[in-house]
């Protein structure tokens, strides 16, 4: 260990590891984002309300199973399938129709349902804030890189964001629907005329991708207090590391969201002062170099 | 004919919904109008300064009101936008005629409303926008600060830090205008009380920033003796809980305004960090006085739940308007600001006065320590150690210094 902390300093190390940690929650959102971004063509303002139901969901499933350990495991299983449900009612009952029309009237769209759906989170849960407990297995923390301690809870984060991103790539490459997607988000015409039914596909793509923003919400929700307002922190974020990967590449998403973290924890250690623009500052030296992302855009 | 018919039918319809909705003020009554944040995340802390004036009106009325009439309320929603409060203040007072102004959680907010009611010459009651500018550089003669502000928060924190033995000390909080207030007011107030005190850094980040862990592990990295963290809303929340999940709290002290108040700590039940330093200006179990238990009682019948510091503020506010208007023996603005200036009134936590010079409601600050209580399901204050007003309040002198000629 010596030998590593005399080439990189063990604080370094462990700002890198929660950098990473960060990064899960991160690219969990803004893969989902990016995702229906590049087959859908929908720029989802709303899948930050979807994110904040994710998190408020979490809260009320790990309450009705007494808030311990199963509560959690529960609402991580239960917590995504009950907001793909709610996808796809939003999808098969509103968007559906509106898949021709601009941009823009399809921002203003999504826009209007973040609003709606944050109402309806007040409505349902109240002003007051909530807070997930940690599962008792992953309280505490771990002493890492030079004594350092490392909350357990990230260490759990840095094994689900690998999970999440190889089960996204063998939907995406390995399955059927997935390839019909891929095609479908690079010439949806070509794949309707040879007898593919794409509403569906369409649906299929953005019930997984708000599936996504609910789990994101589920994991995030032990770590945060759950409030109103946590979708737009969250939603800037995840647009930024979208347009850097490349829009509607979710291997951006991951790199983006790489970035983003990484840049953030490392410059809060170099400068802890200012280390609010660091982020930022990454996202504007990408869109010097490569206005259209880093990775190859479906655009 | 059908068509007249029709057309008088709408009209009847508009008409019922006009009365229905425009809320009736018969002209023997005190008008209140309260300007609010009553969407989004404010609501939390909102909510209970209307629920505590309600209380309060209530029981007024019910004996038979200020001078034989009754304290009447209506309430705007400013969607803690300052530019939809000054609207909302001038719809209040050109079509309800609204005597009194109350409210808003936004300091830009409550800045342009008192702006409004100067000129409109209205007493004007801050109940929980926390800017020093409210009562210091804008104050003036209509308005009253019912809550702390910033300065006030900082220095009653810093007079109780002077006394412990931290020397290194780190700063960090929110990035906008009521992080820096708080965190310069008890950093300035405490070099002052404590010549010693070394400042070895500072973190800022981003306003309601969810992940506080890569800071947290950053200054741990520096050892500083003792953290004076300047967040406010769900942030103090989010940082207590990455405090616990990286063992800060175990190992380095650090202090937040608010820390210890119910607003903070109801969420997190049993898992909130103990041994975290705050301030409060109020505490529904402390003092555990006959007054302060059967407010909190009250409270509780009327709501359901537990008061938070804001229900006092808006409680204190419906009484001091009632007994200035009893003192003052008519309905009159100005006889009731002449009034209010020092006028001392009985409150659950002990007698209350308003500053004669500032209007500045003079309120002690309860300076304690996260602590598990087996009473509650929640962590409480505890180790309260009261810091009175006369031991941190910025003098007269020096809030009209501030004042602009």
């Amino acid at each position: 260990m010596d030998f590593i902390y005399a080439v990189i300093p063990p604080q370094v190390l462990n700002q890198i590891f929660v950098g990473l940690s960060r990064t899960t929650i991160l690219f969990i959102v803004s893969s989902g984002m990016s995702l229906i971004l590049g087959v859908l063509r929908i720029p989802n303002v709303a899948h930050g309300s979807l994110y904040m139901i994710g998190a408020f969901m979490a809260f009320t499933v790990s309450k009705a199973f007494g808030g311990g350990t199963t509560g959690f495991w529960m609402a991580l299983v239960l917590v995504p399938v009950a907001v793909a449900i709610l996808s796809l009612i939003v999808e098969r009952g509103l968007f559906q129709f509106l898949y021709e029309r601009e941009h823009l009237m399809l921002l203003l769209l999504t826009f209007a349902c973040s609003l709606v759906l944050g109402d309806l989170v007040k409505l349902i849960w109240g002003a007051e804030y909530k807070s997930v407990p940690v599962p008792h297995m992953f309280q505490g923390f771990v002493p890492l890189f030079g004594g350092i301690p490392f909350p357990l809870y990230n260490m759990f984060l840095l094994i689900v964001g690998p999970v999440v991103a190889i089960v996204l790539w063998l939907i995406v490459n390995k399955t059927k629907i997935g390839k019909i997607a891929r095609a479908a988000a690079v010439d949806r015409e070509m794949v309707g005329a040879v007898g593919i039914n794409v509403s569906w596909v369409f649906a299929f793509v953005f019930v997984i991708g708000c599936l996504l923003a609910g789990l994101g919400g589920a994991l995030v929700a032990p770590t945060v207090s759950v409030t109103l307002g946590m979708d737009h922190t969250l939603i800037m974020e995840a647009f930024l590391i979208v347009i850097i990967g490349g829009l509607g590449n979710i291997w951006g998403a991951l790199l983006g969201a790489l970035i983003f973290g990484l840049s953030q924890s490392l410059g809060i250690l170099i400068w802890s002062q200012f280390g609010i623009v660091f982020p930022y500052l990454a996202v504007i030296i990408v869109l010097l170099f490569r206005p259209t992302g880093l990775l190859k855009s479906t655009w | 004919m059908r068509k007249a018919f029709h057309v008088s039918m709408c009209f009847m319809f508009i008409f019922g919904l006009l009365a229905v909705f425009t809320p009736a003020f018969s002209a023997d009554t005190i008008k209140v109008g309260i300007v609010d944040s009553y969407t989004g995340p404010p609501t939390a802390y909102t909510k209970d300064v209307l629920d505590g004036f309600r209380l309060a009106v209530d029981k007024i009325n019910a004996k038979g009101g200020v001078l034989g009439k009754k304290i009447e309320y209506t309430t705007r929603d400013e969607k803690f936008k300052p530019d939809i409060a000054l609207a909302m203040a001038k719809e209040l007072v050109m079509k309800e005629k609204v005597d009194i102004l109350m409210g808003t959680i936004n300091s830009g907010s409550a800045l342009n409303v008192s702006n409004f009611a100067k000129k409109e010459k209205i007493p004007f009651f801050v109940t929980y926008a926390k800017s020093e500018k409210i009562i210091g550089q804008e104050g003036h003669h209509y308005i009253f600060n019912m809550n702390e502000n910033t300065e006030m928060a900082g220095r009653a924190a810093a007079v109780a830090l002077s006394k412990k033995p931290f020397v290194k000390y780190w700063i960090c909080g929110d990035d906008y205008e009521y992080g820096h207030a708080i965190a310069d007011a008890v950093w300035k107030n405490l070099q002052k009380l404590n010549p010693k005190v070394k400042k070895i850094g500072e973190s800022w980040w981003k306003l309601g920033e969810a992940d506080f862990t890569p800071y947290i592990t950053q200054i741990m990295g520096a050892k500083p003796d003792f953290i004076i963290v300047a967040t406010g809303g769900s942030s103090m929340v989010n940082f207590q809980k990455a405090a616990k999940a990286t063992g800060l709290s175990q190992k380095i002290p650090f202090y937040q305004h608010t820390a210890t108040e119910l607003g903070t700590l109801l969420s997190q039940g049993k898992d909130a960090p103990e041994g975290v330093y705050g301030t409060s200006n109020y505490l529904f179990y402390f003092p555990d006085s006959p007054a302060n238990k059967a407010f909190a009682e009250e409270f509780m019948k009327a709501y359901k739940r537990y008061p938070k510091a804001s229900a006092l503020t808006g409680y204190m506010t419906a009484y001091f308007i009632a007994e200035g208007f009893k003192k003052a023996g008519k309905i009159d603005n100005e006889a009731l600001i002449k009034a209010l200036e020092g006028l001392k009134l009985d409150s659950p936590i002990g007698p209350l006065s308003i500053r004669a010079c500032d209007h500045q409601l003079e309120l002690p600050t309860y300076f304690g320590v996260t602590k598990k209580d087996p009473k509650y399901d929640f962590l409480v204050s505890g180790s309260n150690q009261v810091v009175s007003p006369n031991d941190y309040m910025p003098t007269c002198e020096e809030v009209l210094k501030l004042r602009k000629k």
